[in-house]
Formats: structure tokens, C-alpha cells, sequence
């Protein structure tokens, strides 16, 4: 699908596009044919977009196109002409993580992560349109998602972590990103950068810095479980 | 093992050591996580080197045919057609694919003979998938249909046998018999018998198997980038194939893998073709991503499929006096290493119960269908439904409340660890306990005024045609395999009796580390993960052994030809073999790095602690932090030293060092030294008019021992009590008459989703292993192993007075309620009226 790597074969059409993408404008000559997903991937390089069905029933490969969940596996990319799309590489801001992708790693609502990019931009949308969803209404936006790690309730208290982040009012002023260290928040040291946030555990060795992301020494809420439902005694060693 | 408290003295004495928080047992969350959120991982499908060619596969339409020709004429003139590998091309310069079983000759790229729909048998490469797949459309073969074979018990029959070099459809079979079954049966008041079947499913995991080939002509050798799962175990099936010795056949795994749950161990085929295009083209990169319909169809990737006869004798007191089990296994067309996937349930025998008298007898079938693989509970869960299920119809028969008759049966608390008739054992439990509490607490918070099993509330849902109900039961998931029993059907079983421990050859866990410039720790695993979080485990893990914080501990993954062959992320191991590995490497590395202050300082070894990241002089009180140990130590190794701030460590398998297990060990029985329980009620409702059911609630109360990442343990559970929700209602691989796949979409097979993933209750309590260094067992197929069976019993509990058993797996809406109205239709004949009266209870409780 690239472009001038296919060979003069005379049959293969393209068409020119353009669209707002994350922000930033891009064109490119397209098969008519070409997926949005597989030209989010190959093309944009978003490979945050993942793709694990071709047929729309997963959404893995979930985007916002016009501020809408999409399946991208189902659209083409000249449909996405003059359009707005948005994907999960769009959502951190100087390395924050979006409450919602925060919310996602306190909640361990994430375990291969094949998922994940099209859980969060689902969870995106819903909340842009509701800041206080009842667990009813998370489930309804997140019903076309499968998960096949979680056995999904994580993600939903992930969702609703989010959503208290968001409605506490401690967002910036562009609405954006919460700041880290605000509780409900994500649970590293503070602002960063480049990269990933100082103390946010990524397993490349950063510096200690005496944070407690990894250690999470503070927010260890016990029973991931439902908390309220372990009686005394749990935990404990033995029976 | 859980945390403690940090106690730090104000007025630190230097001989005083504050207790240092513990990062084991703390619920640390994950390090893989950043870059998943934000897109960056890396997963294979991901990876595309400048001019890398795709892959597309033409697969045979008909599930048995003779494939008379096969034309690429047309395919190779196609502008977009970079190359064509065809079955002659393999045949001409590579080997046959290892097969699980001797006798077996399974090539890449079928030839003569199409033995199930989706088998391969041309490869195409182009510049882009798209063309691609333009191109494998124009590939032409001519096949002369065969008769297929689609039923493991018609293939029993051998009339038409599918491997005529072989000469059986049943290539393998034992029977064991432990203690005196044939006594026991004739002595018992009465025998219960049973047939169930176990439908096809599998993993499913969201990301199919993908792979990325690189043939080097300088060097004569491979890399290849795949998402194989145990690629330090498995890679001989790449390196045989292309005829190359292990050191020549590179195969990386990225460190994230979109889900494996034991499927992607067999995706070699598409590892090998790749790379055998990639030679061809004198070293071009190749690219293959199976897509999701491929996968589904003919992806190599099916699993435990089964029809039992199981029988039950029981005396009228409710002691289970013997069982016998038999049953026939679908393998597909071809075995593959996971044949042991039959033996598993040795290991988990007799489930809770102490039965000492049992026949345990297994067939593998051969059938056009797609191959067997790996999947989470490696047969368990089977194995563990079909028990449950003849202990329902028994209490029914014996007029005994079946929770009653379960617990009548538990292995006693006093008797762990237990030794099973198979010879393996269990570590610790209390099952009679646990059973009590999941009913204790379903009575507490569900049989009460407005609960789920309020009696009005049953009544009343009655009434109105749907049927509640909940069933409490206790299962064991056997953890931490070892390694030398798995071959157990390619190993002359004849010769096993006079084997001596000696050879018993375990594979040990391998870690290795080092200390950066920096100061930081770098750790190797010799496995592969997919979402289990090892990464972060071993941060954890090391963290606490050096005394560093877990950002400080960075976890990388070594390709099949760094890494020693070893068993590796399977059969529940990574959190007992990890924490092993662990502790051994760090006190590997602690050592060496006292070795090295006390050279620096000129002192003695015993002269110098390690502490928390550094090694102190006691005498004078000199430090040096593990940054300045590694600047010491660069300057020995580059006056041609050997490295102390590296180490690696081999963990011996825990069996290995206790003397009960010898005995299975000696004879290839399945070894699992540590037994996690759950013990679960799941409380279902059936609509009696549509078949469907629904779970209300799934209370779960879960121990495998310490927990040394609770947060992750947790999601593991959760995880693998969704893929039971999905096997026990609705999942399937069915197939038609003509072997035609009947699930080749994701609207066909129907993995659980927000819609249909029932509220769970996850209580959980630890009962730590004795034969573990941290207590903790192994957990990562517990869910899938206890789901299915529980989910069945619930429902047997809700047609109870029906007298309808959940005879098959999936229990479909169609097939719930034409059992309902067989049983129905049956009652009024036998009564002249309607199914009897009902007093609106659900049956079982306490």
C-alpha cells in the first residue's frame, strides 16, 4: 500500500486525501480500497491503531473519526477525506497520560494491551459526552470492544476512575490532561518532558527519583477485587 | 509474604537494619502498561523492514481431497507477485514439520493430500498484503474430493483412515488403572454412568499469530521475529524444519504479544515459510500477519475436543467408592507437541475427592479438521466437568443434595499434602473449608430478603419461566509442570517402569542479570510473556532481593538462541519458576558484588554486607553503591576479567527436590507440585422458552497460596473466568457434515463481551505452598480450569427436577432448551400432563 512501492502495474488506482489527523493535517494517495486502519498503521505509522479482526466485531482498531467511535477496519481511508481523526497517540500530552489511559494502568485494566487503544478511545468518547456515567452506561459504550485478557471488569472501574478525574475539576484549562499528581489521577512523581513521566515505571531503568509509581506504596487499595466484599481475614495466611 | 511496614529508626544505629518494604505481595502496577496506552509497543504485526515482502497463503477449500494440481501460472504473471513457494519447492529443499506423535510426516505446504479445509498449500509474496492476496486468488488447484472424516467417534472406525502411512485414525492411546477399579466397582451399592461431550474452542487471543523472517546469506542463518509462544522450548520446530542446527535459527518474541493462552505455541508453520521464502530470495525480509479468519478456519489453533463415557461408583451413603473415565479427543488432522494435552488431567485426577480406585483411559483421534493446540487448563477443564457432572447425575440418582455429596467426598484437610492415585500431589488446602464459605457467603449475601436467591424472589422468576439456581463446587488447578513427563507419548511407555530417577531430566528456569553503568539492574527472561506481566514480576521480585526499587529493575526478553532451552510461560509456571529464579540470581549477584567491594577495599568477603543496593564495609563503614561496583568492575573486565556484576542462575524445578514426587517423576506422569483451589457458585437463571442462560452473579473464592502481585493474580482469575463464561455457553468450532468450518467469524464465535460477562464475586484467601520458596502457586489457568465445570453444575441444579444434565459444552440457548422441552415432552408422556409440580426452590444450598 505504499505509495511508488508498488510495482507500474497499471491496475491499481489512487486517490488523494487529506484530513486533520490528531491535529495535524496529512495527505496521501490512497487505493480506494485501503482500510482507515491499514493506513493509520502503515502509512501514519499509528500502530497504536491494532487491528485483530478485519471485520468489525473486536475493536481493537477503534478511532474517533469526527469525534465519533469508529471501527477503522470498516472505513476506508478516502472516506476519511476532509475529516477529523483521532487516535490513541494523540491523547498524552507531554508525556501525561489522558485520565483515561491513567486510569486505565491504576485500574490493571490492561493485560496483552491488544485491546487497549480501542477500549480507551471508546472510553474517550463517552466521556466527552458524559462526565458521570453509571455503570450501565459505561458498559453500553464499551459493549463493542472485546476483551479476551480482563474478563472486563477492570476496565470499567478504569472508566469511572476516569470519569471522577475528569469531573473533579482538575483538568488544564484546555480540558486535557489531568495533572499526575492530583489524586484519581495516574500515580507517578509529576510532570516530565520527554517520554514517559519521571517515576512512572516503564522497565527501561529511569532514574529512581524516590517516586512511588512502581512501589505504589500509598494507593495499594488491598482487594483489587471488590473491596467491600472481602471479610476479615483475607489476606491473611492461611485460611 | 505480604508487605510490612517500613520501620525506620530515627536514631539509626548502624548495626540496626530497618525492616525494608517489601515489593512481593504489593499490588505494583505494571511497567508495561506506558507504552501499550500510549501506542508505542512494539508488537510483531507491528514490526515491517524497508522492502519486506507479505505473505498470503492459498488454503485448501475442502476439509479431505487429493490435490490433483496446482497451478500459479497466472498468480506468478500478476505484476504484484514477487515470488511463489509451492509444496515441491518445501519438499525439495526442507524437512517435515516435528509432530507430536512418531510415525507422523506433516509438511508446511500440503502436497498430495488436503486433510483439513484452511491447510496450506501455496505460499504467494508480494509487495503488500492487498496484492497479496490479489495474487493468492490466482492460484488454481484442482482437488478431487475425499471422504471426510468429521467425528472422533466415526474415525474410531478407521473406515477411511486419514494418514494411510500411519494405518489408524487412533494413533495413540493408554489406560491407566490405579489401585483396584474392577473391585471397587463390583463392591459399590450402585454405578452411575454418564456421556458428555466437550465442545471445540480455544484461545482466541485478539491478536493473531504473525511473523517477520529474515534469511542472512553471509551468515547462513535466520532471524526471525514471531509471536511464538515458548520459543526457547519450541524453536526445533523452526530450526528442524529448514534442516539448520539451534544456533543458526534466531527466533526473537517482542516483548508484548497480543495473548497466546497456549495457542501460539503452534504457529511454527508460518515461522518456516516465511523464512524459506526469505532464503529463497536470497534474504529479502517476510512478512506474514495471519488475519482473523485464517485464524478462526485453519490457523493450527483448534483445541480439546471430547466425548466422554465417564462412570461413578458409589455406595448409597454417598462415598464415592471408584470412577472411571474414557474418552475420545479430536485432534484434527495432524498431533502436535501438545498431544500430552490428554494426560494433564492425571495430574488433577480425582478433583477434590478421595477416590483411590480409577481408570483413566484416553483415544486420540485423527479427523479433517484443524490441528489441536495448547489452551488455557491443557484439558483440565474437561477433565473437571465431566467429574462434576457424573457426581450431579449421582446425587440425583442417590436422592442426596449434591452439594452434600461433594462435600462427603473432600479430601480431608489432615491428609495434605495428598498423594493421588496418579502419583502427583497436592501441596495444601483445606477443600472442605472453602466449600463452606462459598456457601457460607452466597447464603449471607444472596439467600436473604432482595438477594439474587431470595426465596420469594426464586419463586416468583419461576413463575414466570426461568429457572434460578446456584450449585457450589471446589476444583483444583494443578500449577508448575515440569518438563520431562511432556513427551511422555513419544517415549517408549514400556520401558518407564524400570526408569530411574536419575533419568529424569527437568528443565530449569533461567534468569540472568547484570548491574548497568548507572546502577541500574538489567534482567533477562529465557521465555516469552503475553499480558501476564512478567516483566513486572520480576521487577518486583529482584527489587526486593537487591534491595533497589522496582523502577530501577529493567526486564528484557532473550531470543531462542541466547537463552538455553527451557519450558518457560505455560501450565500455570512463571510465578513459583520466577520467584525461584529470582531469589537465586540475586543472591548470585549479591555475592559476587561482596566479592568485588572486598577486592576494592582489599578486605575480606566476610568483612563486607550487601545492603539495599550497596555493599558496606562493616569495619570502617565504606559504601559503594551498585554504580560505583559496576565502575570497579568495568575496570576488571576490561583488564580481560570475567564480570561479577553479571550472573545467571538455573532454578531447579520445585518437584525435583522433594523425594514424593519421584515416582511420577520416574514414570512420566504428570507433575504439578502445587494445587491452587477455587471454590465457586455461580448463581444462573434459565429461561425456560429460549434456552438462555444467564449468570446473575459468580461468587468465586480463590487460593493460590501467596499472591505476589495481588492486583495481578486477580486479573488473571477474572481473565480466565471470562474464557470459562465463553466455553461453558458460548463458544464453539463446530463443523459441518463435510467438514466445513461453521465458525469463521467472530460473529460466529462468540467470545465473551460487555453484553455477556456476568458480575463476579472474587473472594480469595491464601494458603501458601510448602513446596515453594515464596508459598505462592501456580494460578494462571485457574477460571478457565473451574468455570465451565461450575457454570454446568448450576445449570444441572436449575433443571434439576427435570432431570436434564448439561450433557454438552457449550450449553447453547438451542441446545438448553430442546433439553428442557425433550425432558418436558418425556415427562407428559409418561404422565399424561405436564412436568411436575414445582415448589419454586432452587435446589442446593447448604
Amino acid at each position: 500500500m505504499r505509495t511508488g512501492t508498488t510495482g507500474p502495474s497499471g491496475d491499481r488506482p489512487t486517490e488523494s486525501i487529506a484530513l486533520a489527523l490528531n491535529g495535524e493535517t496529512v495527505r496521501a494517495e490512497v487505493e480506494p480500497r485501503l482500510k482507515l486502519s491499514d493506513f493509520l498503521r502503515e502509512e501514519c505509522d499509528l500502530r497504536g491503531v491494532r487491528v485483530g479482526c478485519e471485520h468489525g466485531v473486536c475493536g481493537a482498531c477503534t478511532v474517533l473519526l469526527d469525534g465519533r467511535v469508529v471501527k477503522s477496519c470498516l472505513v476506508y481511508a478516502v472516506q476519511a477525506d476532509g475529516r477529523e481523526v483521532e487516535t490513541v497517540e494523540g491523547l498524552a500530552d507531554d508525556g501525561h497520560l489522558h485520565p483515561v489511559q491513567a486510569a486505565f494502568h491504576e485500574a490493571h485494566a490492561l493485560q496483552c494491551g491488544f485491546c487497549t487503544s480501542g477500549f480507551v478511545m471508546s472510553a474517550v468518547e463517552l466521556l466527552r459526552e458524559n462526565d458521570d456515567p453509571s455503570r450501565e452506561e459505561v458498559k453500553t459504550a464499551l459493549a463493542d470492544n472485546i476483551c479476551r485478557c480482563t474478563g472486563y471488569h477492570n476496565i470499567y472501574d478504569a472508566v469511572e476512575q476516569a470519569a471522577d478525574a475528569l469531573s473533579t475539576g482538575e483538568t488544564r484549562a484546555d480540558g486535557g490532561v489531568l495533572d499526575c499528581s492530583a489524586p484519581g489521577g495516574c500515580d507517578c512523581a509529576g510532570p516530565a518532558v520527554d517520554g514517559p513521566p519521571a517515576g512512572y515505571p516503564t522497565g527501561a531503568g529511569s532514574a529512581s527519583g524516590g517516586s512511588t509509581a512502581g512501589g505504589d506504596a500509598a494507593a495499594d487499595p488491598g482487594d483489587p477485587a471488590r473491596g467491600d466484599r472481602s471479610t476479615p481475614g483475607d489476606d491473611a495466611e492461611g485460611r | 509474604m505480604s508487605g510490612t511496614e517500613a520501620a525506620s529508626d530515627a536514631d539509626a544505629d548502624a548495626t540496626v537494619e530497618p525492616e525494608r518494604e517489601s515489593y512481593v505481595g504489593r499490588s505494583v502496577r505494571r511497567v508495561e502498561d506506558y507504552d501499550i496506552l500510549t501506542g508505542r509497543a512494539e508488537y510483531v504485526h507491528d514490526i515491517t523492514p524497508p522492502d519486506c515482502l507479505h505473505m498470503a497463503l492459498v488454503r485448501s477449500v475442502h476439509a479431505h481431497a487429493r490435490i490433483e494440481s496446482v497451478d500459479t501460472e497466472r498468480a506468478e504473471a500478476h505484476p504484484d507477485c514477487a515470488f511463489v513457494l509451492t509444496a515441491e519447492d518445501v519438499r525439495a529443499e526442507y524437512n517435515p514439520m516435528p509432530s507430536g506423535l512418531v510415525g507422523f510426516e506433516e509438511w508446511s505446504l500440503a502436497g498430495d493430500v488436503a486433510r483439513f479445509a484452511g491447510e496450506p498449500i501455496a505460499a504467494v509474496f508480494a509487495t503488500d498484503r492487498y496484492a497479496a492476496e490479489d495474487v493468492a486468488d490466482l492460484v488454481a488447484v484442482d482437488y478431487e474430493p475425499l471422504e471426510p472424516v468429521v467425528d472422533a467417534m466415526d474415525a474410531r472406525e478407521d473406515g477411511t483412515v486419514i494418514h494411510p502411512d500411519v494405518g489408524t485414525n487412533v494413533p495413540d492411546a493408554e489406560r491407566f488403572e490405579f489401585g483396584d477399579p474392577d473391585g471397587a466397582f463390583a463392591d459399590a451399592d450402585r454405578v452411575v454412568e454418564g456421556e458428555y461431550s466437550w465442545g471445540r474452542i480455544s484461545g482466541v487471543p485478539l491478536e493473531t499469530a504473525g511473523v517477520v523472517a529474515e534469511y542472512d546469506p553471509d551468515e547462513d542463518a535466520f532471524d526471525i521475529d514471531c509471536n511464538i509462544q515458548l520459543h526457547t522450548l519450541v524453536d526445533d520446530t523452526v530450526y528442524e524444519t529448514l534442516g539448520y542446527p539451534p544456533e543458526k535459527v534466531r527466533l526473537n518474541v517482542p516483548a508484548d504479544v497480543g495473548g497466546s493462552f497456549g495457542t501460539k505455541i503452534a504457529i511454527h508453520r508460518y515461522c518456516c515459510l516465511a523464512a524459506m521464502a526469505s532464503q529463497q530470495l536470497g534474504g529479502r525480509p517476510v512478512k506474514f500477519v495471519e488475519d482473523r479468519l485464517e485464524n478462526l478456519q485453519g490457523g493450527d489453533m483448534h483445541s480439546t475436543e471430547r466425548d466422554y463415557r465417564v462412570r461413578l461408583a458409589v455406595d448409597d451413603d454417598g462415598r464415592f467408592r471408584g470412577l472411571d473415565v474414557w474418552f475420545v479427543d479430536d485432534f484434527g488432522a495432524y498431533p502436535r507437541y501438545p498431544v500430552n494435552q490428554v494426560l494433564k488431567p492425571l495430574s488433577v485426577l480425582t478433583n477434590a475427592y478421595a477416590i483411590d480406585d480409577v481408570v483413566y483411559e484416553y483415544e486420540l483421534a485423527i479427523t479433517n479438521k484443524t490441528c489441536q493446540t495448547a489452551y488455557r487448563g491443557f484439558g483440565v477443564p474437561a477433565h473437571l466437568y465431566a467429574l462434576e457432572t457424573i457426581v450431579d447425575e449421582a446425587a440425583r440418582e442417590l436422592g442426596i443434595d449434591p452439594t452434600e455429596l461433594r462435600r462427603r467426598n473432600l479430601i480431608p484437610p489432615d491428609e495434605l499434602p495428598y498423594r493421588l492415585p496418579s502419583n502427583n500431589l497436592y501441596d495444601s488446602g483445606d477443600f472442605p473449608a472453602a466449600l463452606d464459605r462459598i456457601v457460607e457467603i452466597v447464603d449471607r449475601e444472596e439467600r436473604v430478603p432482595g438477594g439474587l436467591l431470595d426465596p420469594e424472589v426464586v419463586a416468583r422468576r419461576r413463575e414466570e419461566g426461568y429457572r434460578r439456581a446456584v450449585s457450589p463446587s471446589i476444583h483444583i488447578e494443578p500449577g508448575v509442570s515440569g518438563s520431562d513427563w511432556t513427551d511422555r507419548q513419544r517415549s517408549d511407555r514400556d520401558e518407564l517402569p524400570d526408569r530411574s530417577r536419575d533419568d529424569v531430566a527437568e528443565l530449569p528456569e533461567h534468569l540472568r542479570g547484570r548491574i548497568r553503568e548507572d546502577g541500574s539492574v538489567e534482567a533477562f527472561l529465557a521465555t516469552d510473556t503475553s499480558g501476564q506481566g512478567h516483566r513486572t514480576l520480576v521487577a518486583q521480585l529482584l527489587a526486593d532481593e537487591l534491595g533497589v526499587h522496582p523502577d530501577d529493575v529493567s526486564v528484557s526478553y532473550l531470543d531462542s538462541v541466547e537463552a538455553p532451552t527451557e519450558y518457560g510461560t505455560a501450565a500455570s509456571r512463571m510465578a513459583v519458576m520466577l520467584s525461584g529464579a529470582a531469589k537465586g540470581l540475586g543472591e548470585q549477584l549479591t555475592g559476587n558484588l561482596r566479592q568485588l567491594a572486598a577486592a576494592a577495599w582489599d578486605a575480606d568477603v566476610d568483612e563486607v554486607r550487601y545492603r539495599d543496593g550497596a555493599v558496606v564495609h562493616d569495619g570502617t563503614g565504606d559504601e559503594l553503591t551498585l554504580a560505583e561496583l559496576a565502575a570497579e568492575d568495568a575496570d576488571r573486565t576490561a583488564a580481560g576479567e570475567e564480570p561479577l556484576t553479571a550472573a545467571s542462575y538455573d532454578y531447579q524445578h520445585p518437584a525435583t527436590g522433594i523425594e514424593a514426587f519421584d515416582d511420577a517423576l520416574r514414570q512420566k506422569y504428570p507433575v504439578y507440585p502445587t494445587a491452587a483451589f477455587a471454590a465457586n457458585a455461580p448463581i444462573v437463571e434459565v429461561d425456560e422458552a429460549t434456552g438462555e442462560v444467564e449468570i446473575l452473579s459468580l461468587y468465586t473464592l480463590r487460593d493460590c497460596g501467596t499472591r505476589l502481585n495481588p492486583m495481578i493474580v486477580d486479573g488473571q482469575a477474572m481473565g480466565g473466568l471470562a474464557q470459562g463464561v465463553g466455553a461453558a455457553l458460548y463458544e464453539e468450532f463446530g463443523y459441518a457434515d463435510d467438514g466445513q468450518p461453521q465458525a469463521v467469524t467472530l460473529f460466529d464465535y462468540l467470545l465473551p463481551s460487555v453484553t455477556n460477562m456476568p458480575d463476579v464475586e472474587l473472594y480469595h484467601q491464601e494458603t501458601p505452598s510448602p513446596f515453594t520458596a515464596t508459598g505462592a502457586k501456580g494460578t494462571g489457568e485457574g477460571g478457565m480450569i473451574d468455570g465451565p465445570a461450575s457454570i454446568a453444575s448450576s445449570i444441572n441444579a436449575a433443571l434439576a427436577d427435570l432431570d436434564v444434565v448439561t450433557d454438552t459444552i457449550p450449553a447453547t440457548a438451542h441446545r438448553v432448551r430442546r433439553w428442557i422441552r425433550e425432558a418436558e415432552a418425556g415427562a407428559a408422556e409418561v404422565d399424561g400432563d405436564g412436568p411436575g409440580a414445582t415448589d419454586g426452590d432452587e435446589t442446593t444450598g447448604d
